[in-house]
C-alpha cells in the first residue's frame, strides 16, 4: 500500500501562514457546511410540524409547536398493501442480504482472479470489468424480461439475485489482493493448507479495509435503490423504502409535507447509522478508490 | 485505469494428459470462475444481446416481436424527442460536471490546508447528503422549490428579489435539478481531490515557493497537473454518473419535455409506451454515446498527463 490513503500529512504545512488566517479559511468552510446542511434542517424541522403549520406562508423553519403527529400518521399508513413498517424491514432484509453477498463473492473473486490458477482467468477478468460500461438503463428492458421468465418480478429475490455478483467489487479486492505478499500464499500452500483454508484463513483477515469501503458502498448502492426496484415491484408489501417514500409523496405531498418529511426522516436513520460508525472508512474508500489505478 | 497483470502463483507444468492438464488449475477457481460465467450469462450477456436483437424489432410485450430491420434507428435520427432529450442530457451533464467540479477542487484546495481533525469533520457535513437516498433529497428539494410557500422563494423574497417559478418554468426547472445534484455529490468528489492533493508532495511546492512562485503559480503548475489522473478520474465517473441519473427527471419535471434526458425517455418508451424496441435502440444509442464520451475524455486526458 502506499500512503495514497493517508490524509493525515498536513501537520507541517509548506508555507508559512497566520493564526487568523486559518480560522478564517475554518469560518468559509464552516459558512459553506451550513449552505449544505440548511436543506437537510428543512427536512427534520419540518418532520415535527402540525399540519397547519406546515402550509403557513411564507414559511417559517423553525416549528411553532413540536408534534410527533406526523410520525404517528405515517407509521399507520397503508401503501397500496404494506406499509411503512413492512417496506423498513424489506428494504433491510435486501440490503443485508445483497452486502454479504457481495462481500463474499467480490473477496473470494479477487483471491481468485489474482492467485489461483483456472482457464480464461485474465479474459474473464476483462470480460467482467468491460460490463461496468454499459449503461444500467440498456440493460433494463431485457433484465425485466429476464426476471419475467424466472418468475422473480415482484418478490424480494429480484432486487438481490442480479446483484450478487458485483463487477466494481471484484476489481477492487483482485487489486489488493495484489497488495498481499505472494510468499504468504506460498508459505501455506507449502503447509499444506487448500486454497479455501487460504482464502478464509488468510486472504479474508488481510483484506479488511477493502472489506469495510466495499460494505458501504454496497449497503449504499442497494440501500437507496429505486429505478430497479420501482420496475420490477409493484405489489405494496414488497415496497422498499424508495418506493414506499414515493407512495407517501403521493398520497400527502401537496396537502401536508409534514408526512413526507417525517417518513423521509425515518428512512434516513439506517444510512445515517453506518455513516457516522464507517465516515472515516468511507473518506478512506472514495480516497482509495479514486486514486488508485 | 492501469491494471497491472499479476505474476502467476506457480510455473505451469509441461500438459502430458487431461488429468494432468487439470491438475494444474485450482478447483476452487474453477468453481468460481463457472458461477461466475453462469451468473454473467444471465445477467448481462443474455439481456445485452437481447437489448442488440430487440433494437430491430417492435415488440410491445404482448404480441409477437415483428422484424423491422433498421427501421428503429431510422426512425431515432429523424425523432425531435430523441435530440431534444440527448441535448437535455448534455446541458445538464456539462454543467453539472463543470460546477460540481470547480465547487470540489475550492473545497478540497481550503480543506488541504486545515489539519486532519478538521479536514474529517468538516467532510462528514459536505458529505451528509451523499448517504441520502436519491428520492429522498428530490423530495425534500422540490418542496424547497415551491412556487408558493418554498423556503427558496421565501429567502429571495425576504432580500427582496422577485419571487421565481423554479421547477414550473421550462427555462429554469433543469438548472434546479442540477443544483440539487451538485449539493448531493460535493463532498464525494472534494474527497477524491482532497486526497490526491494530499498526496502533492511538500517539497516541490517549497522549491517553487523558494523559486518566487506566487500561490496561484504553486497552483497551476504543481498541484493542477499533479491531481490531473484524480481529475480525469472524476469527469469520467460524473459522465457515467450524470447520464444515467433518472430519479430527479422523473419525480421533479419540469414542464413539458424541457427535462426529459435519455434515461428517461428510455424508461418512458419501455414501461410507459410500451414501445420496447424503439426503447432498445435509444438505449443502444446511449450506450454508444456514452462510451464514446468516456473513451474520448480517457483519450485527452491521458495525453496530458503523460510527462
Amino acid at each position: 500500500m502506499t500512503a495514497t490513503t493517508d490524509l493525515a500529512r498536513l501537520s507541517t504545512p509548506y508555507w508559512q501562514r497566520t493564526r487568523w488566517q486559518t480560522w478564517l479559511l475554518i469560518a468559509v468552510l464552516i459558512g459553506g457546511g451550513f449552505v449544505m446542511l440548511y436543506p437537510f434542517a428543512w427536512l427534520v424541522l419540518s418532520a415535527f410540524k402540525l399540519p397547519a403549520d406546515i402550509i403557513r406562508i411564507p414559511p417559517t423553519l423553525w416549528p411553532e409547536e413540536w408534534s410527533l403527529e406526523a410520525f404517528q400518521v405515517v407509521l399507520s399508513h397503508k401503501i397500496g398493501g404494506g406499509s411503512l413498517t413492512r417496506s423498513y424491514l424489506n428494504s433491510l432484509f435486501v440490503t443485508i442480504t445483497t452486502v454479504i453477498a457481495v462481500l463474499i463473492t467480490s473477496t473470494l473473486g479477487g483471491y481468485c482472479f489474482a492467485r489461483l490458477r483456472f482457464p480464461l482467468r485474465e479474459p474473464l477478468f476483462y470480460f467482467v470489468l468491460s460490463t461496468t460500461m454499459v449503461p444500467f438503463l440498456t440493460l433494463l428492458i431485457p433484465l425485466y424480461v429476464v426476471m419475467d421468465r424466472l418468475e422473480l418480478l415482484n418478490t424480494l429475490w429480484v432486487l438481490i439475485v442480479p446483484s450478487v455478483f458485483s463487477s466494481f467489487g471484484i476489481f477492487l479486492c483482485r487489486q489488493f489482493v495484489y497488495g498481499i505478499p505472494v510468499e504468504l500464499y506460498d508459505a501455506a500452500k507449502i503447509d499444506g493448507a487448500g486454497d479455501f483454508t487460504i482464502y478464509t484463513r488468510i486472504i479474508v483477515g488481510m483484506m479488511k479495509p477493502v472489506i469495510s469501503v466495499l460494505a458501504i458502498f454496497s449497503f449504499r448502492a442497494t440501500f437507496n435503490d429505486y429505478l430497479w426496484p420501482l420496475v420490477t415491484i409493484t405489489d405494496g408489501g414488497n415496497y422498499t423504502l424508495p418506493l414506499a417514500l414515493r407512495g407517501i409523496g403521493n398520497s400527502f405531498g401537496w396537502f401536508d409535507y409534514s408526512k413526507v418529511m417525517a417518513s423521509s426522516l425515518l428512512t434516513l436513520i439506517p444510512p445515517l447509522i453506518v455513516f457516522f460508525i464507517f465516515q472515516r472508512n468511507l473518506v478512506k474508500g472514495i480516497a482509495l478508490t479514486g486514486i488508485k489505478g | 485505469m492501469a491494471v497491472t497483470a499479476g505474476p502467476s502463483p506457480t510455473d505451469a507444468a509441461p500438459v502430458r494428459s487431461p488429468r494432468a492438464w487439470l491438475s494444474q488449475y485450482s478447483w476452487l477457481g474453477m468453481g468460481f470462475a463457472f458461477s461466475l460465467s453462469l451468473f454473467y450469462l444471465i445477467m448481462f450477456v443474455i439481456p445485452f444481446g437481447t437489448a442488440i436483437w430487440l433494437s430491430f424489432n417492435n415488440w410491445d410485450y404482448i404480441q409477437k416481436p415483428v422484424f423491422v430491420n433498421t427501421r428503429n434507428f431510422e426512425k431515432l435520427l429523424g425523432d425531435p424527442g430523441f435530440w431534444n432529450a440527448l441535448w437535455t442530457t448534455v446541458r445538464f451533464s456539462a454543467v453539472e460536471i463543470f460546477v460540481a467540479l470547480s465547487l470540489a477542487l475550492l473545497l478540497a484546495l481550503a480543506l488541504s490546508h486545515l489539519r486532519p481533525v478538521y479536514q474529517y469533520t468538516l467532510l462528514a457535513i459536505y458529505n451528509l447528503p451523499v448517504i441520502m437516498p436519491g428520492i429522498v433529497s428530490v423530495l425534500l428539494w422540490k418542496w424547497l422549490y415551491r412556487t408558493n410557500g418554498g423556503a427558496f422563494n421565501a429567502i429571495l423574497e425576504s432580500v427582496g428579489l422577485p419571487q421565481q417559478p423554479f421547477s414550473k418554468s421550462p427555462d429554469q426547472a433543469l438548472w434546479c435539478i442540477t443544483l440539487m445534484v451538485v449539493w448531493i455529490f460535493l463532498g464525494n468528489s472534494s474527497i477524491v481531490l482532497l486526497a490526491a492533493i494530499n498526496e502533492v508532495p511538500d517539497s516541490l511546492l517549497e522549491a517553487a515557493q523558494l523559486d518566487g512562485a506566487s500561490a496561484w503559480k504553486r497552483f497551476t503548475a504543481v498541484t493542477l497537473p499533479l491531481i490531473q489522473p484524480a481529475m480525469a478520474y472524476q469527469v469520467v465517473t460524473s459522465i457515467i454518473g450524470t447520464m444515467q441519473m433518472f430519479e430527479p427527471f422523473q419525480l421533479m419535471p419540469g414542464p413539458g419535455h424541457s427535462t426529459r434526458t435519455l434515461s428517461l425517455y428510455t424508461y418512458q418508451l419501455g414501461f410507459e409506451v410500451l414501445n420496447l424496441g424503439y426503447g432498445a435502440a435509444v438505449s443502444i444509442a446511449m450506450f454508444v454515446i456514452l462510451l464514446s464520451a468516456t473513451l474520448f475524455e480517457l483519450q485527452r486526458r491521458r495525453r496530458s498527463w503523460d510527462y
